[in-house]
Protein backbone atom coordinates (compact mmCIF):
# COMPACT_ATOMS: atom_id res chain seq x y z
CA UNK A 1 0.00 0.00 0.00
CA UNK A 2 1.57 3.28 -0.98
CA UNK A 3 2.76 5.48 1.83
CA UNK A 4 2.25 9.48 1.07
CA UNK A 5 4.83 10.33 3.50
CA UNK A 6 7.61 8.30 1.52
CA UNK A 7 8.96 11.09 -0.23
CA UNK A 8 9.63 13.15 2.83
CA UNK A 9 10.64 10.28 5.13
CA UNK A 10 13.28 9.19 2.74
CA UNK A 11 14.68 12.37 1.67
CA UNK A 12 15.46 13.51 4.83
CA UNK A 13 16.75 9.78 5.63
CA UNK A 14 19.79 11.01 3.67
CA UNK A 15 19.93 14.19 5.15
CA UNK A 16 23.23 15.49 6.44
CA UNK A 17 22.56 16.33 10.34
CA UNK A 18 19.46 15.28 11.25
CA UNK A 19 18.47 16.59 14.48
CA UNK A 20 17.50 13.43 16.71
CA UNK A 21 13.67 14.52 17.13
CA UNK A 22 13.53 14.24 13.21
CA UNK A 23 15.79 10.91 13.04
CA UNK A 24 13.36 9.17 15.98
CA UNK A 25 10.39 10.16 13.75
CA UNK A 26 11.77 8.81 10.70
CA UNK A 27 12.81 5.87 12.11
CA UNK A 28 9.81 4.73 13.94
CA UNK A 29 7.78 5.56 10.92
CA UNK A 30 10.32 3.15 8.64
CA UNK A 31 9.38 0.57 11.46
CA UNK A 32 5.79 0.69 10.93
CA UNK A 33 5.65 1.14 7.17
CA UNK A 34 6.47 -1.33 4.79
CA UNK A 35 6.33 0.21 1.59
CA UNK A 36 8.69 3.27 3.24
CA UNK A 37 11.44 0.23 5.05
CA UNK A 38 11.10 -1.51 1.21
CA UNK A 39 11.75 1.66 -0.62
CA UNK A 40 14.43 2.75 1.50
CA UNK A 41 16.04 -0.81 0.96
CA UNK A 42 15.83 -0.83 -2.92
CA UNK A 43 17.49 2.70 -2.46
CA UNK A 44 20.30 1.72 -0.53
CA UNK A 45 21.08 -1.26 -2.73
CA UNK A 46 21.44 1.26 -5.62
CA UNK A 47 23.94 3.41 -3.68
CA UNK A 48 25.81 0.11 -3.28
CA UNK A 49 25.93 -0.46 -6.25
CA UNK A 50 26.95 3.10 -7.20
CA UNK A 51 29.97 2.59 -4.48
CA UNK A 52 31.40 -0.20 -5.94
CA UNK A 53 33.12 1.84 -8.30
CA UNK A 54 36.98 1.14 -8.91
CA UNK A 55 39.25 4.28 -8.92
CA UNK A 56 40.85 4.22 -12.59
CA UNK A 57 44.47 5.05 -13.03
CA UNK A 58 44.55 8.80 -15.22
CA UNK A 59 46.21 8.20 -18.48
CA UNK A 60 49.63 9.67 -18.71
CA UNK A 61 49.41 14.06 -19.88
CA UNK A 62 52.07 16.45 -19.51
CA UNK A 63 50.32 18.01 -16.13
CA UNK A 64 50.41 21.73 -17.55
CA UNK A 65 53.90 21.41 -17.11
CA UNK A 66 54.96 22.92 -20.22
CA UNK A 67 52.73 26.08 -20.15
CA UNK A 68 53.68 26.18 -16.59
CA UNK A 69 57.49 26.22 -17.79
CA UNK A 70 56.81 28.42 -20.40
CA UNK A 71 54.84 30.89 -18.14
CA UNK A 72 57.76 30.88 -15.00
CA UNK A 73 60.74 31.15 -17.64
CA UNK A 74 60.86 34.91 -17.83
CA UNK A 75 61.54 36.23 -14.27
CA UNK A 76 64.67 33.35 -14.22
CA UNK A 77 66.18 34.30 -17.66
CA UNK A 78 65.71 38.50 -16.00
CA UNK A 79 67.53 36.85 -12.79
CA UNK A 80 70.73 35.53 -14.49
CA UNK A 81 70.97 38.84 -16.87
CA UNK A 82 71.57 40.70 -13.61
CA UNK A 83 73.98 37.68 -12.44
CA UNK A 84 76.21 38.67 -15.60
CA UNK A 85 75.58 42.27 -15.37
CA UNK A 86 77.74 41.83 -12.04
CA UNK A 87 80.49 41.19 -14.03
CA UNK A 88 81.02 44.41 -15.31
CA UNK A 89 83.04 46.65 -13.91
CA UNK A 90 85.49 44.05 -13.38
CA UNK A 91 85.49 43.75 -17.26
CA UNK A 92 86.03 47.81 -17.05
CA UNK A 93 88.60 47.52 -14.49
CA UNK A 94 90.64 44.98 -16.31
CA UNK A 95 89.61 47.00 -19.81
CA UNK A 96 91.31 49.95 -17.56
CA UNK A 97 94.27 48.41 -16.59
CA UNK A 98 95.49 47.14 -20.31
CA UNK A 99 95.04 50.57 -21.69
CA UNK A 100 97.11 51.57 -18.91
CA UNK A 101 100.02 48.89 -19.64
CA UNK A 102 99.72 49.53 -23.67
CA UNK A 103 99.69 53.12 -22.73
CA UNK A 104 97.27 54.02 -25.24
CA UNK A 105 96.24 57.46 -26.20
CA UNK A 106 92.99 58.87 -27.36
CA UNK A 107 93.30 62.51 -28.85
CA UNK A 108 90.63 64.31 -29.89
CA UNK A 109 91.11 67.05 -32.43
CA UNK A 110 89.09 69.21 -34.99
CA UNK A 111 89.92 66.45 -37.61
CA UNK A 112 88.84 63.83 -35.47
CA UNK A 113 89.52 61.34 -33.41
CA UNK A 114 93.61 59.41 -32.98
CA UNK A 115 94.41 56.20 -30.91
CA UNK A 116 98.27 55.13 -30.43
CA UNK A 117 100.22 53.15 -28.35
CA UNK A 118 103.40 53.12 -26.89
CA UNK A 119 104.39 56.00 -25.12
CA UNK A 120 104.38 59.59 -27.59
CA UNK A 121 107.12 61.40 -25.93
CA UNK A 122 109.68 59.83 -28.95
CA UNK A 123 110.78 62.27 -31.39
CA UNK A 124 108.21 63.93 -33.50
CA UNK A 125 108.67 62.10 -36.90
CA UNK A 126 107.27 58.80 -34.90
CA UNK A 127 104.70 60.77 -34.37
CA UNK A 128 103.66 61.93 -37.19
CA UNK A 129 104.28 58.67 -39.12
CA UNK A 130 101.63 57.58 -36.53
CA UNK A 131 99.20 60.10 -37.19
CA UNK A 132 99.05 59.15 -40.96
CA UNK A 133 98.93 55.92 -40.50
CA UNK A 134 96.51 55.52 -37.71
CA UNK A 135 94.27 58.58 -38.45
CA UNK A 136 91.78 57.05 -40.90
CA UNK A 137 91.67 53.93 -39.43
CA UNK A 138 91.01 54.75 -36.27
CA UNK A 139 88.28 57.69 -36.89
CA UNK A 140 86.65 54.31 -38.68
CA UNK A 141 87.21 52.42 -35.34
CA UNK A 142 85.27 55.26 -33.55
CA UNK A 143 82.57 55.53 -35.62
CA UNK A 144 82.10 51.79 -35.19
CA UNK A 145 82.99 52.37 -31.94
CA UNK A 146 79.92 55.21 -31.78
CA UNK A 147 77.38 53.10 -33.65
CA UNK A 148 77.89 50.29 -31.23
CA UNK A 149 77.67 52.69 -28.05
CA UNK A 150 74.53 54.18 -29.89
CA UNK A 151 72.78 50.52 -29.95
CA UNK A 152 73.61 50.40 -26.42
CA UNK A 153 71.98 53.35 -25.54
CA UNK A 154 68.83 52.17 -27.65
CA UNK A 155 68.64 48.85 -25.17
CA UNK A 156 69.87 50.73 -22.07
CA UNK A 157 72.51 48.83 -21.21
CA UNK A 158 73.97 51.74 -20.25
CA UNK A 159 71.65 52.91 -17.78
CA UNK A 160 71.53 49.10 -16.42
CA UNK A 161 75.60 49.35 -16.24
CA UNK A 162 75.38 52.48 -14.38
CA UNK A 163 72.91 51.24 -12.13
CA UNK A 164 75.15 47.69 -11.51
CA UNK A 165 78.23 50.57 -11.25
CA UNK A 166 75.98 52.03 -8.24
CA UNK A 167 75.26 49.34 -6.67
CA UNK A 168 78.71 47.77 -6.53
CA UNK A 169 81.40 47.78 -3.63
CA UNK A 170 82.94 51.57 -3.06
CA UNK A 171 85.89 49.99 -3.45
CA UNK A 172 85.13 49.51 -7.24
CA UNK A 173 84.29 53.09 -7.58
CA UNK A 174 87.43 54.18 -5.85
CA UNK A 175 89.70 52.38 -8.15
CA UNK A 176 87.88 53.55 -11.11
CA UNK A 177 88.53 57.02 -9.92
CA UNK A 178 92.05 56.33 -8.94
CA UNK A 179 92.83 55.37 -12.09
CA UNK A 180 90.68 57.80 -14.20
CA UNK A 181 92.72 60.13 -12.50
CA UNK A 182 96.12 58.72 -13.35
CA UNK A 183 94.95 58.00 -16.95
CA UNK A 184 93.79 61.69 -17.25
CA UNK A 185 96.94 62.95 -16.05
CA UNK A 186 98.64 61.11 -18.32
CA UNK A 187 96.58 62.04 -21.55
CA UNK A 188 96.74 65.75 -20.66
CA UNK A 189 100.97 64.73 -20.85
CA UNK A 190 100.87 63.20 -23.83
CA UNK A 191 98.32 65.39 -25.32
CA UNK A 192 101.26 68.03 -24.34
CA UNK A 193 103.63 66.30 -25.80
CA UNK A 194 101.97 65.77 -29.17
CA UNK A 195 101.24 69.37 -29.37
CA UNK A 196 104.99 70.22 -29.64
CA UNK A 197 105.39 67.02 -31.95
CA UNK A 198 102.66 69.04 -34.52
CA UNK A 199 104.95 72.66 -34.01
CA UNK A 200 107.74 70.85 -35.15
CA UNK A 201 106.40 69.01 -37.73
CA UNK A 202 104.64 72.67 -39.23
CA UNK A 203 108.15 74.28 -38.67
CA UNK A 204 110.36 71.39 -40.65
CA UNK A 205 107.74 71.39 -43.59
CA UNK A 206 107.20 75.49 -43.47
CA UNK A 207 109.32 75.45 -46.59
CA UNK A 208 107.35 72.98 -48.53
CA UNK A 209 104.39 74.97 -47.83
CA UNK A 210 105.90 77.62 -48.57
CA UNK A 211 106.72 76.00 -52.04
CA UNK A 212 103.21 75.39 -52.41
CA UNK A 213 102.63 78.54 -51.99
CA UNK A 214 104.07 79.87 -54.64
CA UNK A 215 102.70 77.11 -57.04
CA UNK A 216 99.76 78.02 -56.34
CA UNK A 217 100.13 81.39 -56.75
CA UNK A 218 101.59 80.87 -60.16
CA UNK A 219 98.89 78.36 -60.83
CA UNK A 220 96.67 81.64 -60.26
CA UNK A 221 98.09 83.63 -62.25
CA UNK A 222 98.53 81.83 -65.22
CA UNK A 223 95.06 80.46 -65.26
CA UNK A 224 93.59 84.07 -66.31
CA UNK A 225 95.87 84.04 -69.67
CA UNK A 226 94.74 80.68 -70.57
CA UNK B 1 51.35 18.92 8.47
CA UNK B 2 47.51 18.38 7.05
CA UNK B 3 46.46 17.41 3.58
CA UNK B 4 45.13 21.29 3.45
CA UNK B 5 48.59 22.76 5.20
CA UNK B 6 50.54 20.60 1.97
CA UNK B 7 48.28 22.27 -0.38
CA UNK B 8 48.38 25.48 0.51
CA UNK B 9 52.37 25.53 0.57
CA UNK B 10 52.51 23.56 -2.60
CA UNK B 11 49.98 26.19 -3.85
CA UNK B 12 52.49 28.89 -2.85
CA UNK B 13 55.44 27.41 -4.20
CA UNK B 14 53.78 26.90 -7.37
CA UNK B 15 52.93 30.57 -7.11
CA UNK B 16 56.04 31.65 -6.69
CA UNK B 17 57.02 29.67 -9.99
CA UNK B 18 58.31 25.77 -8.60
CA UNK B 19 57.55 23.86 -11.06
CA UNK B 20 57.79 20.97 -9.17
CA UNK B 21 55.30 22.23 -6.66
CA UNK B 22 52.69 22.55 -9.63
CA UNK B 23 53.73 19.07 -10.51
CA UNK B 24 52.92 17.58 -6.97
CA UNK B 25 49.55 19.77 -6.63
CA UNK B 26 48.24 18.03 -10.05
CA UNK B 27 49.42 14.33 -9.13
CA UNK B 28 47.13 15.01 -5.66
CA UNK B 29 44.25 15.40 -7.68
CA UNK B 30 44.33 13.64 -10.69
CA UNK B 31 43.21 10.40 -10.33
CA UNK B 32 40.13 12.26 -8.46
CA UNK B 33 39.35 14.74 -10.88
CA UNK B 34 39.87 11.72 -13.53
CA UNK B 35 37.55 9.59 -11.78
CA UNK B 36 35.02 12.11 -11.49
CA UNK B 37 35.03 13.46 -15.12
CA UNK B 38 34.50 9.43 -15.86
CA UNK B 39 31.30 9.48 -13.61
CA UNK B 40 30.11 12.56 -14.96
CA UNK B 41 31.11 12.67 -18.62
CA UNK B 42 31.12 8.63 -19.20
CA UNK B 43 34.71 8.40 -21.56
CA UNK B 44 37.77 8.53 -20.85
CA UNK B 45 38.08 11.04 -23.78
CA UNK B 46 36.18 13.28 -22.11
CA UNK B 47 37.15 12.47 -18.80
CA UNK B 48 40.59 14.07 -19.55
CA UNK B 49 39.44 16.74 -21.34
CA UNK B 50 37.53 17.63 -18.36
CA UNK B 51 40.54 17.22 -16.40
CA UNK B 52 42.68 19.55 -18.12
CA UNK B 53 39.94 22.20 -18.32
CA UNK B 54 40.00 21.72 -14.80
CA UNK B 55 44.03 22.03 -13.98
CA UNK B 56 43.85 25.03 -16.75
CA UNK B 57 41.14 26.47 -14.73
CA UNK B 58 43.30 25.94 -11.62
CA UNK B 59 46.66 27.11 -12.94
CA UNK B 60 44.40 30.29 -14.38
CA UNK B 61 42.96 31.17 -11.05
CA UNK B 62 45.97 30.20 -8.92
CA UNK B 63 46.26 33.50 -7.46
CA UNK B 64 42.54 34.02 -6.32
CA UNK B 65 42.68 30.91 -4.23
CA UNK B 66 42.49 32.84 -1.03
CA UNK B 67 42.18 29.55 1.52
CA UNK B 68 39.13 30.62 3.46
CA UNK B 69 37.72 27.24 1.50
CA UNK B 70 39.91 24.04 1.07
CA UNK B 71 41.35 23.74 -2.02
CA UNK B 72 39.46 20.41 -2.50
CA UNK B 73 36.15 22.43 -2.27
CA UNK B 74 37.92 24.70 -4.80
CA UNK B 75 38.83 22.53 -7.33
CA UNK B 76 35.66 20.73 -7.70
CA UNK B 77 33.42 24.21 -7.72
CA UNK B 78 35.87 24.28 -10.97
CA UNK B 79 34.80 21.03 -12.31
CA UNK B 80 31.68 21.34 -11.25
CA UNK B 81 31.26 24.81 -13.59
CA UNK B 82 33.53 22.99 -15.90
CA UNK B 83 31.47 20.17 -16.46
CA UNK B 84 28.37 22.20 -16.69
CA UNK B 85 30.01 24.18 -19.91
CA UNK B 86 31.27 21.15 -21.47
CA UNK B 87 28.21 19.22 -21.63
CA UNK B 88 26.46 22.27 -23.00
CA UNK B 89 28.77 22.25 -25.35
CA UNK B 90 28.25 18.46 -26.72
CA UNK B 91 24.70 19.23 -26.36
CA UNK B 92 25.40 21.92 -29.39
CA UNK B 93 27.74 19.21 -31.22
CA UNK B 94 24.76 16.63 -31.09
CA UNK B 95 21.35 16.63 -32.36
CA UNK B 96 19.51 16.33 -29.35
CA UNK B 97 17.97 19.13 -28.97
CA UNK B 98 15.90 18.01 -25.69
CA UNK B 99 16.62 21.07 -22.03
CA UNK B 100 17.28 19.37 -19.50
CA UNK B 101 13.70 20.20 -17.47
CA UNK B 102 11.99 18.45 -20.46
CA UNK B 103 14.84 15.36 -19.70
CA UNK B 104 13.78 15.58 -15.56
CA UNK B 105 9.84 15.96 -16.89
CA UNK B 106 9.85 12.67 -18.44
CA UNK B 107 12.68 11.10 -16.09
CA UNK B 108 10.66 7.89 -15.24
CA UNK B 109 10.28 7.34 -19.21
CA UNK B 110 12.92 5.23 -19.65
CA UNK B 111 14.10 3.85 -23.33
CA UNK B 112 16.65 1.18 -23.40
CA UNK B 113 19.19 2.67 -25.34
CA UNK B 114 18.47 6.04 -25.01
CA UNK B 115 21.41 7.22 -23.33
CA UNK B 116 23.69 10.77 -24.46
CA UNK B 117 26.66 8.14 -23.93
CA UNK B 118 27.62 5.68 -26.23
CA UNK B 119 28.79 1.89 -24.74
CA UNK B 120 31.48 2.44 -27.18
CA UNK B 121 33.32 5.38 -25.60
CA UNK B 122 33.27 3.51 -22.50
CA UNK B 123 36.88 2.16 -21.90
CA UNK B 124 36.56 1.66 -18.52
CA UNK B 125 37.85 -1.95 -17.88
CA UNK B 126 35.93 -2.65 -15.00
CA UNK B 127 32.43 -3.88 -15.62
CA UNK B 128 31.34 -2.69 -12.29
CA UNK B 129 32.98 0.82 -13.46
CA UNK B 130 30.85 0.22 -16.65
CA UNK B 131 27.56 -0.15 -15.18
CA UNK B 132 27.84 2.47 -12.68
CA UNK B 133 28.92 4.86 -15.83
CA UNK B 134 25.70 3.19 -17.44
CA UNK B 135 23.40 4.19 -14.48
CA UNK B 136 24.64 7.66 -14.20
CA UNK B 137 24.54 8.47 -17.76
CA UNK B 138 20.66 7.74 -17.77
CA UNK B 139 20.11 11.22 -15.47
CA UNK B 140 20.28 14.74 -16.31
CA UNK B 141 23.79 16.17 -15.68
CA UNK B 142 21.87 18.02 -12.58
CA UNK B 143 20.87 15.13 -11.12
CA UNK B 144 24.36 13.24 -11.97
CA UNK B 145 26.26 15.90 -10.09
CA UNK B 146 24.36 15.69 -7.03
CA UNK B 147 24.74 12.17 -6.54
CA UNK B 148 28.43 12.25 -7.46
CA UNK B 149 29.18 14.94 -4.97
CA UNK B 150 27.42 13.62 -2.33
CA UNK B 151 27.68 9.89 -3.09
CA UNK B 152 31.96 10.36 -4.23
CA UNK B 153 32.58 14.02 -2.57
CA UNK B 154 30.92 13.67 0.57
CA UNK B 155 29.64 17.05 0.39
CA UNK B 156 26.79 18.33 2.39
CA UNK B 157 23.76 18.99 0.51
CA UNK B 158 24.40 23.03 1.43
CA UNK B 159 27.54 22.62 -0.04
CA UNK B 160 26.03 21.49 -2.89
CA UNK B 161 22.77 23.76 -2.69
CA UNK B 162 25.72 26.48 -2.68
CA UNK B 163 27.43 25.05 -6.31
CA UNK B 164 24.24 24.65 -8.17
CA UNK B 165 22.59 28.05 -6.46
CA UNK B 166 19.43 26.37 -5.07
CA UNK B 167 17.90 25.64 -1.65
CA UNK B 168 19.13 22.73 0.75
CA UNK B 169 15.42 21.59 0.24
CA UNK B 170 15.78 21.43 -3.39
CA UNK B 171 19.18 19.66 -3.32
CA UNK B 172 18.09 16.78 -1.29
CA UNK B 173 15.03 16.71 -3.93
CA UNK B 174 17.30 16.26 -6.54
CA UNK B 175 19.40 13.51 -4.76
CA UNK B 176 16.30 11.21 -3.89
CA UNK B 177 15.02 11.91 -7.05
CA UNK B 178 18.09 11.05 -8.57
CA UNK B 179 18.07 7.41 -6.70
CA UNK B 180 14.81 6.76 -7.48
CA UNK B 181 15.49 7.31 -11.30
CA UNK B 182 18.90 4.80 -10.20
CA UNK B 183 17.07 2.40 -8.47
CA UNK B 184 15.06 1.92 -11.83
CA UNK B 185 17.94 2.11 -14.12
CA UNK B 186 19.96 -0.34 -12.00
CA UNK B 187 17.24 -2.92 -12.21
CA UNK B 188 16.76 -2.60 -15.60
CA UNK B 189 20.78 -2.84 -15.84
CA UNK B 190 20.51 -6.47 -13.97
CA UNK B 191 17.56 -7.29 -15.80
CA UNK B 192 20.14 -7.78 -18.68
CA UNK B 193 21.42 -10.64 -19.74
ZN1 LIG C 1 5.62 5.34 4.80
Amino acid sequence: MPCPKTQHILQEYFADDLESLAKEKIESHLLVCEHCSNELESLLLTQNTLTQWKNERTPHWNRGMELFRREHQAPISGFSLWHRLQWAPTVTCFAMMLVLLLNVNFISSQEGFSVSFGSTSDDSSVIAERLVAFQEEQRLAMDALAERVEDRQVSNNIELLQTVLDQNQQTTAENLNRIYVFFEQQRLRDLEDMRIGYQDLVDNDYETIRSLQQLAQFVSYQSPER
Amino acid sequence: MSLTDEDEALIAAALNGSPLAWEKLVRRYESKIYNHGLRLMGSSSDAMDLMQEVFLGVYRNLHHFRGDAKFSSWIFRIAHNKAIDMNRRKRLMTTQTRTSDQEELDFLDLIPGETNIEPDNMVSEQQQNKRVISMLSKLPLEQRLVVELKMFQSQTFEEIANLQDISVNTAKTRFYTALKKLKVVSEKVHALP
